[in-house]
């Protein structure tokens, strides 16, 4: 639209050789500065790592057949060091002494007295997910895709299914609005049953459909059928419990999320919302009674319970330090007492008898 | 637009086109080469792009890993500050005009965002990540219509397709290479977002650089001395061709399904696995990207709207490809295709539509006006797909309910567009201004200001 002077046609130059000589001064600042700090990450980094390298080295270690031996806790190491992120075992009798680490890296981690399940990710410009159905052992025997990144895992009693479900990044990366994929597998094949929006679902005593249907934290009870998760719909999450024969969930009340059923099948721990979004309380439901109770650890904390025994529970707190939120697991009774820490640097508890 | 309506413009264009320096490709000798402002413009989006994008690309993983915030709080504070981008790019294209320096509100815009890059590292919270994503938003959205109303004002009038598709193509590429960047830095540093929110902050200041030494800082005078008021912006709705244009492009917004139901929906046909789900916006990007500039040309020769309107038919093709076909690879290419064909058949090619109808002291409003008419339809047609999923109880039903429409409302279009289509664009009135874009060789009262 400008319309070029004839007598001064340098007015008119977009790029005059003082902006192109500023413009590399620019690129040169900006290429530089990006670059140190990157540099600088790196070897921060490397520097962390050869130290914790070093002093993973110099604390002692378990065994894991001697541990798979005794009743023990399996979890998700999160110490820093070559072993960060691994799977790793401790005695129930000595949970915050060493350690036995297994061969899998896992984001979220389960296990059962006859089988494990390892969700990871193979992070990159695209990121894969995975299943690894682990043998009693915790020795991985089967790998097939899940969908989304890890958020919580689960195995029945007897080892015949995996739960797992993920947060699925929204529909295209530049719509960063997301939501949760939750899936039930058969661990001798690797099959899938198909996510659980594609269940019936009886809300209120009807057939419900929705388009705006999340679901996530699966827990199964013994008889190998039942299990019990989170639906979250029209901005509600209502506790379900579902029928794997009948492909069938049922809404039982509203305001309860990730729950987790006892090994007596008496108790149900769920994250409650309390007001404010990031306002949780854990609560303790007596499935005969429909009763509800605070339990005693008082902070919001964003887990799936485990059950140490059929009157304490197990969960990951986010740590106190800088960088990398680094959890530790926390242990509760469901009435009375207060909750203490139980095994540090670790997270994604489960407790194997 | 054809020449037609134009009469008194050279056949080989104004001279204003015409910058010793553009790098663009050679154009068609009838308008000239891409003006040096697009090419600039071009260069700060497909910075700013990458920048924003890199973000973007991670923003979920960092939340959940590092600030502990859950994605369904996130989707929530997302969707509510769409709304938000919406109702500030009005106000971004009301004071280009007003101040008369689109340039000025286009760096309020981009250093609005860039600030933010560096407030990352910082979050904490739920309230502070909101507060964040809120201020980057707001600065998208101001400069979104000043941006255009430069490159508009830039160019010559029957370059506007071709101008508007080198910048789209440009920025679409800057789209492309911002998750790539991203996720190769976490790749080769895992967990270090602050290394993805720094190198996007200094990619930012190098889009920002451009802007501010190769972006001309247009002060537009209007001709005869109109002044941009709320008043003149919202009368521009009074105009035949741009209300046309408003009833045409709103109502096609509203029966497009947006992307993410269509990669849905692609995604449950083909039953691939999530992991995949990046690739179908890299493929649709793809295809924009390489037909931006050719769909920008073939609108320049024959005529925006119909471009427009043939970009929605080819929508409809990838529809009822999705509908028809068996579920395959090449039903997945040629639907992703066809989605691309239609971004680069409308998006630049809409601009170009509306720069072309506007006075100059009104171009920024108009663009804003029009830009958010096409976002609010969009807004509109996901909760009416979302609600027709639920009512019909899938979205194969619901797929099909939108082609119908879609397939009904364009012979529509195409008829209210070829009725005011061939009038003049602001005929002359007595006593008013003549035409907001007098012939080459008249003496412009624009200035560009060095900078």
């Amino acid at each position: 639209m400008s319309t070029p002077d004839p007598a001064n046609p340098a007015r008119h130059r977009v790029a005059s050789p003082a902006r192109l000589v500023a413009f590399a001064v620019v690129l040169v600042i900006a290429g530089g500065a990006a670059t140190s700090y990157l540099v600088g990450q790196v070897g921060r980094r490397s520097a962390a790592a050869t130290a914790a390298a070093a002093a993973e080295r110099s604390r002692p270690h378990l065994d894991p057949a001697a541990v798979l031996a005794v009743p023990h806790v399996v979890f998700r190491n999160t110490e820093p060091g070559p072993s960060a992120g691994k799977l790793a075992m401790v005695p129930l009798a000595d949970p915050g002494g060493p350690r036995a680490f297994g061969q899998v890296g896992c984001e979220r981690v389960y296990a059962t007295a006859s089988a494990g399940f390892c969700l990871t990710a193979d992070r990159g410009v695209v990121t894969r997910y995975y299943g690894v159905i682990l043998n009693s052992r915790m020795q991985p025997v089967r790998r097939f895709p899940t969908a989304g990144g890890p958020s919580r895992a689960r195995v029945s009693v007897d080892g015949r299914y995996a739960a797992a479900t993920g947060f699925v990044a929204g529909h295209s990366y530049a719509a960063a609005s997301f939501s949760t994929a939750t899936e039930i597998y058969q661990t001798d094949t690797g099959r899938g049953l198909g996510n659980l929006e594609t269940f019936r679902i009886i809300k209120d005593g009807r057939p419900y459909t929705n388009v705006d249907m999340n679901f996530w934290g699966v827990t199964f009870a013994a008889d190998d059928r039942t299990f019990y998760a989170t639906l979250a719909t029209g901005g509600h999450t209502y506790l379900v419990r579902g029928d794997i024969g009948r492909r069938q969930v049922v809404t039982l009340r509203a305001n309860a999320e990730c729950p987790s059923l006892s090994p007596d099948g008496v108790h149900l721990v769920y994250k409650k919302r309390t007001g404010g979004p990031r306002m949780w309380r854990f609560q303790v439901l007596d499935l005969a009674t429909e009763v509800e109770t605070p339990l005693p650890e008082q902070r919001s904390v964003d887990d799936q319970a485990a059950w140490l025994d059929n009157s304490h529970v197990l969960y990951g707190v986010p740590g106190n330090g800088p960088g990398v939120a680094q959890p530790d697991i926390w242990e509760s009774p469901i009435s009375g007492g207060v909750p203490h820490l139980f095994i540090r640097h670790a997270e994604s508890p489960s407790v194997v008898r | 637009m054809s020449t037609q309506n134009h009469p008194d413009l050279p056949s080989g264009g104004p001279p204003e086109a015409v910058t010793p320096e553009a790098a663009g490709s050679a154009g068609s000798p009838r308008v000239g080469r891409v003006a040096g402002a697009v090419i600039a413009a071009g260069f700060v989006s497909f910075f700013t792009d990458i920048s924003s994008e890199m973000v973007t690309a991670v923003l979920p993983l960092f939340l959940i890993l590092q600030v502990g915030l859950t994605p369904l709080q996130y989707g929530v504070v997302d969707g509510l500050y769409q709304g938000v981008s919406v109702a500030v790019r009005l106000v971004g294209g009301y004071f280009a005009d007003r101040w008369r320096r689109p340039k000025l509100v286009c760096l309020l815009g981009y250093g609005l965002s860039i600030g933010t890059k560096l407030a990352l590292l910082r979050v904490g919270s739920a309230s502070s990540t909101s507060l964040v994503v809120a201020v980057d938003r707001t600065g998208k959205g101001l400069r979104t219509a000043p941006r255009d109303a430069i490159i508009a004002a830039s160019s010559a009038r029957q370059g506007l397709g071709r101008a508007f598709g080198v910048h789209r193509a440009m920025d679409t590429a800057g789209a492309m290479i911002g998750p790539l960047l991203a996720f190769a830095i976490l790749a080769e540093i895992p967990n270090s977002f602050g290394s993805v929110f720094v190198t996007s902050f200094w990619v930012a200041v190098v889009g920002l650089a451009v802007l501010v030494l190769f972006v001309p800082d247009l002060r537009l005078r209007a001709t005869g001395g109109a002044v941009a008021s709320l008043r003149g912006a919202l009368g521009l709705v009074a105009d035949r061709r741009v209300l046309a244009l408003l009833l045409t492009a709103a109502p096609l917004a509203a029966l497009t399904v947006s992307d993410g139901f269509v990669y849905l929906t692609l995604q449950q046909r083909l039953s691939v696995t999530n992991e995949l789900f990046p690739l179908f916006a890299v493929g649709m990007s793809a295809a924009y990207l390489l037909l931006a500039v050719p769909a920008g040309r073939l609108a320049d020769r024959v005529g925006r709207w119909r471009v427009f309107l043939a970009g929605h038919v080819l929508l409809l093709v990838g529809y009822l490809c999705l509908l028809l076909t068996s579920a395959g690879l090449l039903t997945a290419a040629v639907c992703l295709g066809m989605l691309g064909c239609y971004y680069a058949c409308t998006d630049g090619v809409l601009a170009a539509a509306v720069a072309e109808l506007l006075p100059d002291h009104l171009r920024g409003s108009g663009i804003a006006l029009v830009q958010s008419a096409v976002a609010g339809g969009r807004l509109v047609s996901s909760v009416l797909f979302g609600l027709l999923w639920t009512v019909l109880g899938g979205q194969t039903p619901a797929l099909v309910c939108f082609t119908v429409a879609l397939a009904l409302d364009l012979p529509l279009a195409w008829l209210l567009m070829s009725r005011t289509g061939r009038r003049p664009v602001f005929p002359v009135r007595p006593g008013e201004p003549g035409p907001t874009r007098p012939a080459a060789g008249d003496e412009r009262e624009v200035d560009r200001v060095d900078t």
